[in-house]
């Protein structure tokens, strides 16, 4: 186990390296990002100063270098047009978007597993070809015009939930202010339900469709023929064996879903004006302020490489068939 | 070894006996047909490919000629003169025919989507195979290029990518491909890992057959059936990308027709009551993803003896 | 066939039954804004709280609300004095003196004399900052800009390379500060919270979300009607106008000309639609970074310039894709202050086909004269990938086969810009202004001068600039050079020029304000009817 997790590490320190490279490499191949950083009337002399001043003059293997010495002391740079520290801007926006994620994550997961697992016990029934239909539809409507859809539909004219923005919850719970967090509660929640919905349909869909095949699978497996044999009544049999083997491939994809998830979250951040990183970082890529892209991308690939560590753990119990190595 | 062998138990969708055979193609028709609606899928297909192949020829106008007086244009509307219907299914924005962006935007959207998929699952076949082939620190390194793709949101990459190459049809098939290489190569590896040991690939070996040989030639047919699968519902999800892409403004050029682009650029018209600029190309989108995913259910199922028997 | 069993089955209806439920259940009425509160919508954020790194009008917007300025640009085109009663000028004209009001202070209770506003000044020159902002980066550039210096408590004068008579107002506009509190922050700590000097206070900022201001009781210089306004940052257009439907927000800003049938049929706001300022043109780029692309020798002939100056039907774009009627511009410069003797090009494609076969390019075979890439940004103006388009057909029509290249506005149209290497025709919108005539044409400042993105050096053009640089100009002799000057633009065009372009407000019905044509959301003087 300690070895493992050692290996586990490294490698996602290897991760992380690959990870700034790439970024840092295509942002400097895109040309000479001073031009978004000097005034409209700007004479040579001002652009060069502000080229030395950036840093952008230095050979690159070097800006990298000193960029990835900072970074292992905890600097992660300033952001090029606002000035702030990019961690910090990182920082202050990653609760919004953990929000969101994580309701995303809830809306494809908990809706998904209650649908798999009575599809696929009913296979080949009215209930089963609508849900699979359903699923298919959520599949193939591409999320930012879902978004529109429930901002004109739902937040326009029915009135249900809020159009847009956001009302913190995670923040101050992580500041510890526990009064603000609960009374934010409700609102934070009708604020999170759209763009949770915009963003976790896609899943929702896949992974509904995922939990019925693979019920269907385990389900005429000899092991679950053996307990229905011995006189166990069906909802244990469910319970005890089917729903956790089905469970197996839900988990894989929460760990592989994060990334996909966030791609969802951009676009639903700019639809439902959510100040989340995934706004951040597009605009930071359009702008080439490599800190801040840098800092998001380093803080997106940690948190894939820790959930996917997590799932890894989490199959070992689940499955005992599985074994680290 | 790698650190996803679990996931990767989960996710390669079969065993392994699994080599199409001819007579397995008279299996599949049968099947098929019995199946009912993958043969509807099926036809929808043909039809939005033979758009695709056939578009000049069947579209009523240029898809590129503006008519700014004619611009939305309600779809069967009777021109105020002649009384005929100018414009089928109407305009867009910039009076231009939304029949005819339609069909021309079948070749892109479609040919995006099967190149995508094909330039992906080539590229990621090829790592697999050699990773699980060779191991060791081949193995390994492409292994580790694969987690730092996946550590790195899709979406990321393909906007740092687009903003590097600019836009245009070919840089999107390039970085959708390069988007999926990762799942092809995951399964692959997984596959060949089992198949290697196999008494088969033994006897080839043994027979002095060469390594690319016995990659190509005698693993590569028995591990295709799962990737076929994954490729059929890749297929969509690159269409859907593709419309994302449109969205954040980093798809293709604007006067290139697919429908990603047409209910991106629909956006702004939705309040307004323009219903059709979002309906028609909404509808060929959801047609699409909705056959590719039917057929690839049918497929695993078919592929899949475990999941027969059920019916 | 497995049954389907009880337990499970009531699980899922109730999770189900909870599912529908939950919006009825959480919905209460909506907290739209109260009866003390402002809201408006951009559709951009503020950087950061640095006066002078401000670069957008969002941000200005805002700023301006925060901090004063010494005297205010009206939107008649009028210098009102603000935080200064008086100015004079020195017979140079190079060395400008305003006179403070008594009594002035900071929001952190700072006493606000001459002293502070030198200060504001020479920290936003002082080359150790680096600041870009609009200040730095436009104004002292524009104005030649050297120092400031307090001459007394209350008088500080301005001292500049030479007499233009724009400079005043550029000058005049710069957000004031105070020297304590700013001399005592790092640029870090600056740019996290601003300490204003204007009618309102700041409350808030959320990054990428809202900033909230409010009311600076003690401050009478201007109206401050509202307790508190609410800034939201709001990116995606039918969203902004869903929420000024949904009445809960008061103003937005850049409304989409699709939507504005949707907003007025609301009975909750109205859109204002004012003949903005911005002047709208492609540019011909005639710098040898081109030479060779097709279309870059053929223009740089004034006859195809102005041929097809008649090949684009302007009046038909403003009326079909930016929602309005618009007049077409004559020239550069704002009306009033325009030559009144030039007439605009009308649309007259016979009349282009004419003059370019006159000029030596018949259509080819193919019908094509000869082929040019048109390229431009998107979505920095309004509709503006659709105009691009538009136009492109349009000068296709004539023969001039327009390959238009549309690219991403931050991260390669402004570098390109810069860089004088967009082209042989580029589509670009570049700020304008009511008050003074060469505020509008310093955008051609010198042949190579940094906004000159075309880098046209017609030297009768300049030589008559030459003219302006005297203080003892009348008003008249300055409007005549600046008519001739006009007059050699038109004959012999940089750009081919569209229009100024229209912008739209969603107003709430709530609000009494009234929208102003330089892009300036000023809520002042605004009110809440009762």
């Amino acid at each position: 186990m300690g070895a493992y997790l050692v290996r586990r590490l490294l490698q996602t320190i290897i991760v992380l390296i690959g990870v700034t490279l790439l970024s840092f490499v295509t942002l400097h191949l895109a040309g000479d990002p001073t031009y978004l950083y000097v005034s409209e009337r700007a004479t040579e002399q001002e652009i060069e100063n502000t080229r030395r001043a950036l840093g952008f003059d230095r050979p690159l293997p070097e800006q990298y270098l000193t960029y990835v010495g900072r970074v292992i002391q905890g600097d992660f740079g300033v952001s090029l047009r606002a000035q702030r520290p990019a961690l910090d801007m990182v920082l202050e926006r990653l609760p919004a978007t953990l929000e969101l994620t994580i309701m995303a994550m809830i809306v494809a997961t908990a809706f998904a597993i209650p649908i798999g697992i009575l599809s696929a016990m009913r296979r080949g029934t009215a209930f089963d070809g609508s849900m699979m239909l359903v699923a298919m539809l959520g599949q193939s409507i591409p999320s930012f015009w879902l978004g529109l859809m429930l901002i004109i539909f739902v937040g326009l004219n029915l009135r249900w939930l809020p159009i847009s923005g956001h009302v913190p919850f995670l923040d101050p719970l992580l500041d510890g202010d526990f009064q603000r967090a609960f009374t934010n509660f409700p609102d934070a929640m009708r604020h999170l339900l759209l763009p949770a919905i915009t963003v976790g349909v896609f899943s929702l869909s896949r992974n509904a469709r995922l939990v019925r095949s693979a019920m269907l699978e385990v389900l005429s497996q000899d092991y679950i023929r053996t307990a229905r044999s011995k006189g166990l009544r069906e909802p244990k049999v469910i319970i005890s064996h089917a729903f956790r083997n089905a469970l197996i491939p839900v988990i894989t994809m929460l760990g592989l879903e994060f990334g996909f998830l966030l791609s969802g979250v951009v676009v639903a951040e700019t639809i439902f004006s959510w100040p989340g990183v995934g706004r951040l970082v597009f605009d930071a890529i359009n702008q080439r302020n490599i800190p801040v892209v840098q800092a998001s991308v380093i803080m997106f690939s940690f948190m894939f490489v820790s959930l996917n560590l997590f799932v890894d753990l989490l199959y070992v119990r689940l499955d005992p068939r599985i074994r680290l190595n | 070894m790698t650190t996803h062998t679990a996931q990767q138990d989960v996710l390669s969708l079969s065993n392994s006996e699994l080599a199409p055979t001819t007579s397995s193609l008279r299996r599949a028709r049968k099947s098929l047909i019995r199946a009912r609606w993958p043969v509807l899928a099926l036809i929808i297909l043909i039809v939005m490919v033979s758009m695709a192949l056939f578009g000049p020829e069947v579209a009523p106008k240029d898809p590129n000629r503006q008519n700014l007086r004619a611009r939305l244009t309600a779809p069967f509307t009777a021109n105020e003169e002649t009384g005929d219907v100018d414009f089928l299914l109407g305009t867009d924005g910039l009076g231009r025919d939304l029949l005819s962006r339609l069909i021309y935007g079948a070749r892109i959207s479609v040919s995006v989507g099967f190149v995508a998929v094909f330039i992906g699952g080539i590229i990621g076949t090829l790592a697999g195979l050699v990773g699980g082939y060779t191991g060791g620190y081949v193995d390994d390194i492409i292994m580790r290029l694969a987690d730092i793709q996946l550590a790195f949101p899709f979406i990321l990459l393909a906007i740092m990518i687009l903003v590097v190459l600019g836009q245009g049809v070919l840089n999107l098939i390039l970085v959708l491909g390069i988007g999926q290489w990762v799942t092809y190569a995951r399964i692959a590896r997984g596959e060949t890992i089992a198949q290697r040991g196999q008494e088969y690939v033994e006897a080839a070996r043994s027979m002095g057959m060469g390594h690319w040989r016995i990659m190509l030639k005698e693993i590569l047919p028995n591990i295709l059936a799962p990737l076929i699968v994954i490729a059929s519902f890749n297929v969509a999800s690159v269409i859907l990308a593709e419309a994302a892409l449109s969205f954040l403004g980093l798809g293709v050029p604007p006067d290139v027709p697919t429908w990603g682009a047409m209910l991106a650029q629909s956006r702004d018209t939705l309040l307004a009551g323009k219903w059709w600029l979002a309906f028609y190309p909404g509808l060929a989108i959801m047609f699409t993803v909705l056959s590719l995913n039917i057929l690839g259910d049918w497929l695993r199922d078919f592929l899949d003896p475990r999941l027969r028997g059920g019916d | 066939m497995i049954k389907l069993f009880p337990r499970m089955g009531k699980l899922f209806t109730v999770a189900v039954l909870v599912m529908a439920m939950l919006p009825l259940v959480v919905n209460g009425q909506a907290p739209g804004p109260d009866e003390n509160t402002l809201v408006i919508a951009q559709s951009v954020d503020v950087a950061g709280w640095e006066p002078a790194q401000v670069s957008s009008r969002a941000e200005a917007n805002i700023f301006s609300h925060l901090f004063a300025t010494l005297y205010e640009i009206s939107e008649e085109g009028t210098l009102e004095p603000y935080l200064a009663t008086s100015y004079s000028l020195d017979e140079t004209g190079t060395e400008i003196t305003f006179t403070l009001n008594e009594g002035l202070t900071c929001h952190d209770g700072e006493a606000l004399t001459a002293e502070d506003v030198a200060y504001t000044f020479n920290r936003a020159a002082d080359p150790e900052n680096a600041f870009t902002g609009n200040t730095p980066g436009f104004v002292f550039d524009s104005t030649g800009f050297i120092n400031a210096e307090a001459i007394s408590e209350l008088e500080v004068t301005l001292f500049v390379e030479q007499f233009q008579s724009i400079n005043l107002g550029l000058l005049a506009e710069v957000n004031i500060q105070c020297m304590d509190s700013y001399s005592s922050m790092t640029l870090e700590e600056a740019a996290a919270m601003p300490i204003g000097s204007g009618p309102y206070r700041f409350v808030e900022w959320v990054p990428d979300s809202h900033v909230t201001i409010e009311r600076v009781p003690e401050f009478t210089l201007r109206p401050n009607n509202f307790e508190t306004i609410v800034w939201r940052v709001i990116p995606e257009a039918s969203t902004r106008t869903a929420e000024l439907i949904a009445g809960n927000v008061d103003i937005i800003a850049n409304v989409v000309p699709d939507q504005i049938e949707a907003i007025n049929s609301s009975g909750v706001a109205e859109v204002q639609a004012v003949a903005g300022t911005r002047r709208m043109y492609v540019g011909f780029n005639f710098t040898s970074f081109f030479e060779g692309e097709p279309g870059w020798e053929e223009i740089q002939n004034t006859d195809v310039r102005v041929a097809m100056q008649y090949a684009v039907d302007v009046p038909t774009i403003c009326e079909t894709l930016l929602g309005t009627e618009c007049t077409r511009a004559s020239s550069m410069v704002n009306p009033p202050n325009d030559n009144p003797n030039l007439e605009p090009y009308p649309y007259d494609p016979e009349q282009a086909e004419a003059l370019l076969d006159a000029a030596g390019y018949p259509r080819g075979d193919d019908g094509v004269r000869f082929e040019i890439t048109l390229m431009a940004g998107a979505g920095r103006y309004l509709n503006d990938v659709n105009v691009v388009q538009a136009i492109g057909q349009y000068l296709s029509d004539v023969g001039v086969q327009t390959n238009v290249q549309i690219m991403d506005w931050t991260a390669e149209f402004v570098p390109a810009l810069r860089q004088h290497q967009v082209g042989p025709l580029y589509f670009v919108g570049t700020g304008g202004g009511t008050w003074n005539a060469q505020y509008d044409m310093a955008d051609l400042s010198s042949p190579t001068g940094a906004t000159n993105y075309t880098e046209w050096s017609n030297p009768e053009w300049f030589s008559l600039r030459e003219g302006l640089f005297n203080p003892a100009l009348t008003a008249e002799e300055t409007q005549e050079i600046v008519n001739q000057m006009l007059e050699v633009f038109y004959n012999d065009p940089p750009w081919l020029l569209l229009y100024f372009q229209p912008d739209f407000y969603g107003v709430s019905n709530r609000v009494d304000w009234n929208a102003r044509r330089d892009e300036k959301v000023f809520v002042w003087a605004a009110n809440f009817f009762e």
